[in-house]
């Protein structure tokens, strides 16, 4: 072969071979997969190099996890990910069609189609099924009601039902929560996921999952007889250093006798006291009536004799706080973030209601809640052991998305397999208008659509040719209906609150379609050059 | 060639993922052998249940010998790789962080009922019926368990009550032992209860151990104990005034560095003199206050410990920081940073503070007088050897877990098997009741409960299938307390014998367990990556052949 002759370490594949390898590896990658779909999915145990834990039934974690080398299936997880960071969802049912189309088209390969007609009918489709999406899309009013509803729809895919419906409302909250009317200076806020802290509990079981009106720290007031507890609380966040710093140059004291030497011990303190002074002074100010109490959150250190000042003070002092929950803070509890402590008033201080430390085992929390107008807030992320909890995580981070999605699109699209239903009838009309061998394509197309309802039947533990035919039926009649995965019978997703994002599923159609083109259009796979791992590791 | 093929043989999906990387999928790979996995671990424990438990001998990774029945020091040291026994693992890690109690019923339970659900799954029953089924029976077991506690504890400060609640739990580390021990606890903990019991800290209850002597000689010191002595000869001060520096008790330094500028003799001789002056100043002053007691974090320099001495303040170094706060806590001091003269607000009192030889030991004791109440107790358990102090140790902790459990919720459900047998018939009714195939999951539940009577009389050396059967005619009867008597080897009544299990405990460990089941039976794929090769050696195999 030629190309021996420019590389004599380069490997081949050709025609036939070579699309042999792109459609057994995007199968395999469908079979690890297809399990997952849907409320009924199984869950995966990922076991890690170290020994680590990990359940999930999140297609995008488990190709996070998976360790991937076959280059098609990298390719199919790389288009997976896409998926998830513009979505948020819908990672294994991209896999799915794209598997499954590869597979129709296989059908067809195999009897003599070049490769190119079935590309040009993909490409065809997919136009046609973009416009159909847009057809089918359904505008509603966001109510409280309905976004728990698309929660609840994403979630149940992701966890058992009494901890996704739990979640759902949750996520609602905290999404509302962040979200700002637009105004006139700004025009529309897009919604900053960001302001959301989740905060990781190892503690009690996973149903204790909250959502905290306010802000969760993972560190508690330093010293140990800080109140523990502040009720009305006036939040000063700031990002100055209350220690002791050395100079940049080398200097030195010199002193004959005691005496000297306290004077200057305390000449070298007064620098940091009276900074400290400072923030007591406002705290004497603002706190006189004695209702309120005083709660200082610093990025910086805070030694322990500025703490202990403080303490004197009755203040309420954190140290080293993240930069992001610095941010977060002043969102949740209104107030100024300070780089300098020169002319303080009482509005560069955040309020809130209610401000105390948790103590878990070694580990203490300290919760800042019940703020005024909260522009972030919390979700606290509970579970008895490390494996549930990322679990939880995942989940509430892809619930999120999808809220959100549904503001960012205004419309849903009815769920529970209906689009694709009504898609493939679509596709089929479809054909009847197309001429010559790009019906085939088109029939490819349509019939890879119904993977999604199938899976979805199959892991409900139902017959699926029985159950799609069905629901086919029903369609002839005239109704959109999806399948309830309880009775393996046909109903209307509308009336069961079941709704899919519709970013989701255009991005699904476009680069399900797409890839599946590429790979289709690969006649060589050729590999060159060393591998430099496996040298290594023959030595 | 054989990169070719490399690239041909893609359609087996462990040939997608990194090499080493293992997929199992199956049946039989997965639930199956999870299952046997979870057994495995359970039956190590099993024979530890109870008062009549067996000891295991456990020599971990750093040749440390440990002598115990408390399964979860057993678990701490197995050292558990397989990923399923892990995940049950966890589940009994977070019992004892939650209640500090009932570990090993967590194992034991889920394990019991992953075997059941193995039983149903080789004859055909698909996992998600037997998942309905469980949490059907969860739900209705924390339901039922409502009407079964047969004992409140209302007053948490009442020491007969406590200590008959806490005993079943002391009993099973230390059969023998726990009236003794039982008391020793309650009493313990009644001392510093605070106001709301609900803020019960665990923490606030210390343990040394000191060897020598027997457990009969074990005491509670209303206050805080260390085994570090005093700098100077002043050994003893009663009605003492304590002042607490985390910082050292020396002249203060800058932080920056300092030199002493010296420019005549006069100066030089001077030196010395203004630094000496200087402290027995403070000293003094400290004197003045009444203060006869000095504890301090870092040093005590050699200038200060003469003054002190000289001023008969007794001057005591304690480097670890948690010990200084627990001093602070004792005598109700608030700690100073820097050695300053304190006010008033900061100093602390004691009833008395001195230095005791116990055994051999010299130990220094803070202690409060009557009047004055401690928020610290320590016990002093003496034993004849290390691992049996070790052991007291456990079942003193685990007693104190319980009285925090307690303090939050007081209800009490009848021990020694009689809960569980009642609870057991229950859920054998509510499943004859429930239609479909999640009865045949909601009746092997039940009969999971059985795992600890069973266990129990195996341990006592009875002959345990005739004693359940016993048990069950028993409440039938309407004895609901039936239980196994592991003393006169028969039934009797678990109530009158004041046995009794914390429903707080009883409750988790059965949340624990059903949760980490269900999971276990959830998972029907598993990826496992290569092992890391890390430098460290593999654990010894010792510990599963002691058992």
């Amino acid at each position: 072969m030629s190309l021996r002759q420019l590389n004599k370490n380069s490997d081949i594949a050709q025609f036939g071979q070579a699309l042999y390898i792109n459609l057994s590896a995007a199968k395999g990658l469908q079979a690890v997969l297809r399990s997952n779909l849907g409320p009924k999915g199984t869950i995966k145990m990922l076991v890690s190099g170290s020994g680590d834990i990990k359940i999930t039934k999140d297609g995008k974690v488990l190709l996070d996890e998976m360790h991937i080398t076959n280059p098609t299936a990298g390719m199919i997880a790389s288009t997976a990910s896409t998926q998830d960071r513009i979505s948020g969802d819908g990672t294994t049912s991209t896999i799915l069609i794209i598997g499954e189309l590869l597979k129709q088209a296989e059908r067809y390969l195999l009897e003599g189609v070049h490769p190119r007609i079935i590309v040009e009918a993909f490409k065809l489709c997919r136009t046609k099924a973009v416009d159909f999406l847009d057809s089918f899309k359904i505008e509603k009013e966001i109510t409280k009601e309905f976004l728990i509803e698309v929660a609840q729809t994403s979630l149940r895919t992701k966890l058992k039902q009494e901890v996704a419906d739990l979640l759902s409302e949750i996520v609602v909250n905290a999404v509302l929560t962040v979200k700002r009317e637009p105004n006139k200076k700004t025009g529309v806020i897009p919604i900053d996921l960001h302001m959301i802290e989740m905060m990781l509990m190892q503690h009690k079981l996973d149903t204790e999952t909250k959502f905290i009106d306010g802000i969760v720290l993972d560190h508690g007031p330093r010293h140990p007889k800080m109140p523990k507890r502040v009720e009305n609380a006036y939040i000063l966040t700031c990002n100055v250093s209350l220690e002791y710093e050395k100079t940049e140059i080398n200097s030195k004291f010199f002193y004959s006798t005691g005496e000297e030497r306290e004077k200057q011990v305390k000449a070298e303190r007064s620098f940091v006291n009276a900074r400290v002074q400072k923030i007591i002074d406002l705290k004497n100010e603002v706190c006189k009536d004695g209702k309120h109490g005083f709660v200082v959150v610093n990025q910086k250190g805070i030694d322990p004799e500025s703490l202990e000042l403080l303490q004197k003070a009755g203040i309420m002092g954190m140290r080293r706080a993240k930069k992001r929950n610095m941010e977060r803070l002043t969102l949740a509890c209104g107030g100024i973030p300070l780089n300098s402590l020169e002319d303080m008033t009482i509005e560069v201080l955040g309020e809130a209601g209610l401000v105390y430390e948790h103590i878990l085992g070694e580990e203490k929390f300290c919760f800042i809640e019940k703020p005024k107008k909260p522009k972030a807030c919390t979700i606290l992320i509970k579970g008895p052991n490390k494996y549930t909890i990322t679990q939880l995580k995942d989940a509430v981070r892809d619930g999120l998305r999808a809220v959100k999605n549904v503001f960012d699109d205004k419309c849903v699209i009815p769920g529970a397999g209906c689009f694709e239903l009504a898609l493939h009838r679509h596709l089929l009309e479809f054909k009847k208008s197309v001429k010559g061998k790009m019906k085939l394509g088109v029939q490819a197309f349509a019939d890879a659509m119904l993977v999604i309802p199938k899976v979805l039947v199959e892991n409900a533990g139902f017959d699926h040719q029985d159950v799609l035919i069905n629901v086919l039926e029903e369609f002839e009649k005239g109704n959109k209906v999806g399948i309830n995965l309880e009775s393996g019978e046909a109903m209307d997703p509308q009336l069961m609150g079941v709704w899919d994002n519709y970013k989701v599923k255009r991005q699904q159609l476009n680069s399900c379609s797409i890839i599946a083109s590429q790979l289709l259009l690969v006649d060589e796979v050729i590999s060159a050059g060393k591998s430099e791992k496996k040298d290594k590791m023959k030595h | 060639m054989n990169r070719q093929r490399s690239l041909a043989r893609s359609g087996n999906i462990e040939n997608l993922l990194k090499s080493g990387t293992k997929y199992l999928s199956s049946l039989e790979e997965t639930i199956i052998q999870n299952i046997d996995a979870c057994i495995d671990l359970a039956e190590l424990l099993t024979t530890s249940l109870g008062p009549n438990g067996m000891n295991k001998m456990i020599i971990n990774r750093l040749s440390k010998l440990i002598i115990t029945n408390d399964s979860s020091t057993i678990l701490k040291e197995l050292e558990v790789v397989h990923p399923a026994a892990t995940m049950i693992l966890e589940a009994a890690q977070m019992q004892e962080k939650e209640i500090g109690d009932g570990t090993n019923f967590v194992i034991v339970f889920a394990g019991e009922i992953l075997k059941q659900a193995q039983s149903l799954i080789l004859s055909g029953i698909h996992p998600v019926e037997i998942i309905d089924g469980y949490n059907k029976a969860g739900k209705e077991a924390l339901k039922y368990m409502d009407e079964l506690v047969v004992k409140t504890v209302e007053d948490v400060r009442n020491e007969e009550d406590v200590a008959s609640a806490i005993s079943a739990s002391i009993a099973s580390k230390q059969f023998g032992y726990e009236d003794f021990l039982s008391s020793l606890v309650a009493k313990a903990c009644i001392a510093i209860c605070p106001n709301n019991e609900k803020n019960f800290i665990v923490d606030n209850i210390r343990v040394v151990k000191i060897i020598g002597g027997s457990i009969y000689d074990s005491k509670i010191i209303k206050g805080f104990v260390t085994n570090r002595t005093p700098k100077g000869s002043i050994r003893k001060i009663e009605n003492a005034k304590v002042v607490c520096y985390t910082g050292g008790v020396e002249a203060s330094n800058t932080e920056t560095g300092s030199n002493v500028l010296i420019e005549s003799a006069k100066e030089l001789k001077n030196y010395t003199k203004g630094e000496e002056n200087l402290m027995e100043k403070k000293i003094k002053k400290l004197a003045e206050m009444g203060i006869n007691v000095v504890v301090s974090g870092h040093n005590i320099s050699e200038i200060a410990a003469h003054f002190l001495e000289k001023y008969g303040i007794l001057a005591l170094k304690l480097p670890s920081k948690f010990e200084m706060l627990r001093v602070c806590r004792t005598v109700r001091a608030l700690p100073l940073s820097t050695f300053v003269i304190p006010s008033e607000k900061e100093i602390g009192t004691c009833g008395s503070v001195r230095v005791e030889l116990i055994g051999g030991t010299k130990i220094t004791i803070f202690e409060q007088s009557k009047k004055n109440k401690s928020k610290l107790a320590t016990i002093i358990v003496r034993a004849a050897t290390k691992n049996v102090a070790d052991d007291i140790e456990r079942a003193i902790d685990d007693g104190v877990n319980s009285y925090r459990a307690l303090c939050k919720d007081g209800r009490l459900l009848a021990g020694g098997g009689a809960f569980e047998i009642e609870m057991s018939r229950h859920i054998q009714k509510f499943g004859e009741k429930s239609p479909g195939m999640d009865q045949y999951a909601i009746k092997k539940f039940a009969e999971g409960l059985e795992v600890v009577p069973r266990n129990l009389a195996l341990n006592a050396g009875m002959r345990a299938t005739e004693l359940i059967s016993n048990l069950y005619s028993s409440h039938e009867e309407g004895k609901k307390n039936s239980g196994v008597d592991v003393v006169n080897e028969g039934i009797c009544d678990m109530v009158k014998k004041n046995v009794f299990d914390l429903y707080q405990t009883r409750y988790w460990s059965m949340r624990l367990a059903l949760n980490v089941a269900i999971t276990i039976l959830r998972v029907d794929q598993i990826i496992m990556s290569k092992r890391a090769q890390s430098g460290i050696a593999p654990p010894p195999q010792v510990s599963r052949d002691v058992d």
